[in-house]
């Protein structure tokens, strides 16, 4: 009886504790936020934002080549001179050039951006809006880790990250509207992080294709007189900082050779 | 002329019966003052001697009073002194278990209780999302109180806050994704 005994007890023990454990699983919610289609989504952002920064890439350096060799020819306080004129319409050439790859890159950026921002939305309003209380939700983003410490590789969470994508587009934004003015863990987090930077995203692209639209024109009429206003410099200057990293303050400084800056940028898109 | 003689020392009488009943009075009246001791589990039972004899509508007082004695001697024991008090509180029908939960876990635990509620997100946090918030920050200055202060549990506290950035976050994409109608 007592070996019956000792051999019966550990095992209704395990039996129990196995049952309370997937009992325990079984209840945990299970949140679809990320189906296929919005990594997907998120996949095909990243590359089109890669290929835009790619095609600005070489004209940023076609840019910044001519830009020098303007100041190297003492151009500033001589626009009338011939060469100087010619000159400054080289670089206005490049400017539209920047501008139409822009353009061109835009509605693929948009459209990628709206997909994913769509898929989001879905998502965490029927998951986290219309099937969890405010405590189911605290449940989840606390996890059963509760009281342990808090985690070394946390997420980065909206404003603590450094550039992101929705401030890199607000700061083509920025340089294009010639008001000149100058001026780690649970899905829901990461989710909620993407969703709200592809909203500010999605505003921002629409905001700067007007830009662009309004900024060719001017441009168009600039190169008739071959000139280089302050703006294309201050364009130009900051379309570099987004792409290269270089400090606002250097924005008129040549930069290096387009090859040897790629390194040097971190999309915010890298994970 | 008699009567007057008799009426007298009845109504003397009747003034001193009177004093008397108004001075009993006053000295049975609970002062309610603070524990004075330092020592936590000496304050504690100051307390609990206080609310047994009549203060217990000052139970906000005696607790605040005790959480600042424990500051003075900050130590991870401290949550259990305090739980017991509690638990003493509703075994004394002084508390009801749901205000006693509420006590300790807006002090001691790392969840929230201003996230309670029955209702989905979408439908009711947020509406409120402002107020929401503003009583999780109020009860994140508690948890740095309790958790922190009183109890020296630096993890604990630093999830709170964690938590409490992670909430602000998921609430905006969800209120936003609750509000769109595209």
């Amino acid at each position: 009886m007592n070996t019956t005994a000792r051999i019966l007890i550990p095992a209704l023990l395990v039996i129990v504790a196995t049952m309370t454990t997937g009992a325990t699983l079984a209840n945990t919610p299970t949140i679809r936020l990320f189906p296929t289609t919005v990594v997907e989504d998120l996949r095909q952002t990243g590359n089109v934002a890669r290929d835009m920064e790619t095609g600005l890439q070489e004209v940023i350096g076609q840019l910044d080549q001519q830009q020098e060799l303007y100041h190297e020819s003492k151009c500033d306080g001589a626009e009338d001179d011939p060469g100087c004129q010619r000159l400054a319409r080289q670089i206005g050439a490049s400017y539209l050039d920047m501008l139409t790859i822009m353009e061109e890159r835009l509605p693929d950026m948009e459209h990628t951006v709206n997909n994913t921002r769509l898929s989001l939305e879905k998502g965490l309003r029927n998951e986290l809006g219309r099937k969890m209380t405010p405590w189911t939700l605290q449940e989840t983003l606390i996890g059963s880790d509760a009281n342990k410490a808090v985690k070394k590789s946390s997420p980065t969470l909206r404003g603590r990250s450094g550039m992101r994508l929705s401030e890199r587009f607000n700061q083509y934004y920025q340089l294009v509207a010639t008001s000149g003015a100058k001026g780690d863990q649970s899905l829901a987090v990461l989710a909620s992080d993407i969703y709200l930077d592809m909203e500010e995203t999605s505003l921002l692209i629409q905001r700067t294709r007007q830009e662009i639209a309004r900024a060719t024109l001017m441009e168009q009429l600039n190169q008739s007189f071959g000139i280089i206003t302050p703006e294309m410099i201050e364009v130009v200057g900051g379309v570099k900082t987004i792409l290269f990293g270089d400090e606002e303050g250097q924005a008129l400084v040549a930069g290096p050779p387009p090859g040897s800056v790629e390194q040097a940028y971190r999309s915010p898109l890298e994970q | 002329m008699n009567s007057i003689a008799v009426k007298k020392p009845l109504l003397i009488f009747g003034l001193i019966a009177t004093a008397f009943v108004i001075a009993s009075c006053a000295s049975t009246a609970p002062t309610c003052t603070g524990p004075q001791s330092k020592n936590l589990s000496t304050a504690i039972s100051t307390a609990q001697s206080s609310l047994m004899e009549g203060c217990h509508a000052h139970f906000d007082r005696y607790y605040d009073d005790l959480l600042t004695i424990a500051e003075g001697d900050p130590k991870p024991e401290n949550k259990r002194e305090f739980s017991q008090f509690l638990v003493w509180s509703t075994d004394k029908g002084l508390l009801s278990n749901r205000q006693a939960e509420d006590y300790y876990n807006r002090f001691f635990n790392v969840k929230f209780m201003s996230l309670k509620g029955d209702y989905n997100n979408c439908s009711h946090t947020c509406p409120n999302k402002q107020k929401v918030l503003f009583d999780m920050e109020r009860e994140l200055s508690e948890k740095e109180r309790g958790l922190l202060k009183v109890s020296l549990d630096n993890e604990g506290y630093y999830r709170a806050d964690q938590l409490y950035q992670e909430v602000e976050l998921v609430l905006e994409a969800t209120c936003t994704a609750c509000s769109a109608r595209r």
